[in-house]
């Protein structure tokens, strides 16, 4: 339904009708908070960016224009929060490789069994051991299923770099997976 | 085609970025290339894995928060709309203010000249003298507009309107003495300092006249501020006015003289002396 799009509720939040924020709160809450949980690992800090990220929206609500997805600029402008947010030294911009094995570890299903679990572990250990730029186009495109065209506009790069980005930061994932992480 | 050149299009694949011919292509070479299968199994399990990660759910309190935000946000919106209302009104009332009727007499006069002149010019027999006499009794109008303009805004309590009547006397080339006293009042009496500063750089201009130089001399002894003190000390030695030094001494022996300014009117004695 045409009405409901991200891109109509954001214009109708430009056109001052600020309450349709809420609804767009609702649909997007959690997968920033994902992103930005991927980015930090750190809870507190994720659910503070993403409440940034609704308040630049509404701020800045006057330079959305309609043309391009809603989720491009929402990205774009989370990313420009966590950046700044780096730059302030108010959240690390890398995982703490122990303190997430602690939590991650914590986290065992009954029917997990315990190779699994190490496998999940391995996994955050790989993903924390990724440059940024790795893990950032990993998240964009596993995790928030942008496509390539959006991630390249979210980061200000052509679509092919995208390309080449991602098949790098998998390479470098299953390196680290597969081989370092488990010596 | 080559291992290579499918080795990306194995990202693609799980991506789900491939069209269909792409996809048939990888498919085909799959089966034909045992270290490529293997690869892309890998491939395939980190990127399941990938999917499965979990992460934690926020905390309620982010949406309270965000709802928060939201209402404040909203508050302050409606508190800026109320805003600019009353600024709309604000402007409304300076428009009936008398400066601005001015301004707006000053205008059409002008507009009115311009068309006497236009209508004027467009016959031929009007000679060259008349054009010349004509100019300079507009421009003479114009001057005095501009003195009755500076004269009323000098005295409006607003300084931003102040600064602008002392701004119109760079305008005027011939001040008559009703401007230069309204200056000197500025410059002695005025509340804000920026004021009398401008003031003072206005009353420069007009320094060949001797009355001029006397009111500023006389002005030392008047003025409090250190800022001041020392930009007219400045016009003091810039002048090579020498019968200032008498003032400027009194000035030196005032108690509570800031020690920049003490310093700045030694100088200055030194340099006229």
């Amino acid at each position: 339904m045409n009405a409901l799009t991200d891109n109509s509720l954001m214009l109708r939040v430009k056109a001052g009708d600020l309450d349709k924020m809420g609804l767009l709160f609702e649909r997007y809450n959690r997968p920033l908070f994902a992103f930005f949980y991927h980015m930090t690992h750190t809870t507190h800090a994720s659910e503070d960016l993403v409440q940034n990220v609704f308040y630049r929206m509404l701020k800045y609500k006057h330079t959305f224009t309609g043309e391009g997805e809603f989720r491009t600029w929402m990205y774009y402008l989370a990313r420009n929060v966590l950046n700044d947010s780096v730059k302030q030294n108010k959240t690390a911009n890398h995982y703490d490789v122990n303190e997430m094995a602690d939590k991650i570890g914590g986290g065992t299903l009954a029917d997990e069994g315990l190779e699994k679990q190490q496998d999940k572990d391995f996994l955050h250990k790989a993903m924390a051991g990724l440059s940024e730029e790795y893990r950032e186009v990993l998240i964009l495109s596993r995790f928030q299923d942008l496509k390539y065209n959006e991630i390249a506009k979210v980061l200000n790069v052509n679509e092919g770099t995208v390309k080449v980005r991602v098949h790098r930061a998998l390479g470098e994932l299953k390196k680290k997976f597969f081989t370092n992480e488990r010596r | 085609m080559g291992c290579e050149h499918n080795k990306e299009k194995l990202t693609d694949c799980l991506n789900n970025r491939l069209s269909k011919g792409e996809r048939l292509e990888v498919d085909n070479h799959l089966t034909e290339c045992i270290a490529c299968q293997e690869e892309f199994a890998m491939d395939k399990q980190l990127w399941d894995s990938l999917g499965k990660m979990r992460i934690p759910e926020p905390e309620e309190a982010m949406r309270t928060n965000f709802y928060q935000m939201l209402d404040q946000f909203k508050k302050a919106e409606k508190a800026d709309e109320s805003f600019s209302w009353q600024h709309i009104i604000e402007k409304i009332k300076d428009f009936v203010l008398p400066q601005w009727s001015i301004q707006l007499a000053f205008s059409l006069l002008l507009v009115g000249l311009g068309l006497v002149i236009g209508r004027k010019t467009g016959k031929d027999n009007v000679k060259a003298t008349d054009y010349q006499q004509k100019i300079e009794t507009l421009a003479s109008e114009v001057e005095e507009m501009k003195s009755t303009m500076m004269l009323s805004l000098i005295e409006n309590p607003s300084a931003t309107e102040r600064l602008r009547a002392v701004g119109y006397t760079t305008e005027i080339v011939n001040a008559d003495e009703r401007v230069i006293n309204a200056l000197f009042t500025t410059l002695n009496n005025d509340d804000n300092v920026n004021v009398r500063l401008v003031t003072l750089e206005a009353l420069t201009q007009y320094t060949s006249d001797a009355a001029v130089r006397e009111g500023l001399v006389k002005s030392l002894l008047v003025q409090d501020s250190p800022m001041v003190q020392v930009a007219l000390a400045d016009v003091m030695v810039k002048m090579q006015e020498k019968r200032s030094i008498k003032a400027l001494r009194t000035l030196l022996k005032k108690e509570g003289l800031n020690d920049l300014v003490k310093n700045k009117i030694e100088q200055s004695i030194k340099d006229l002396s």
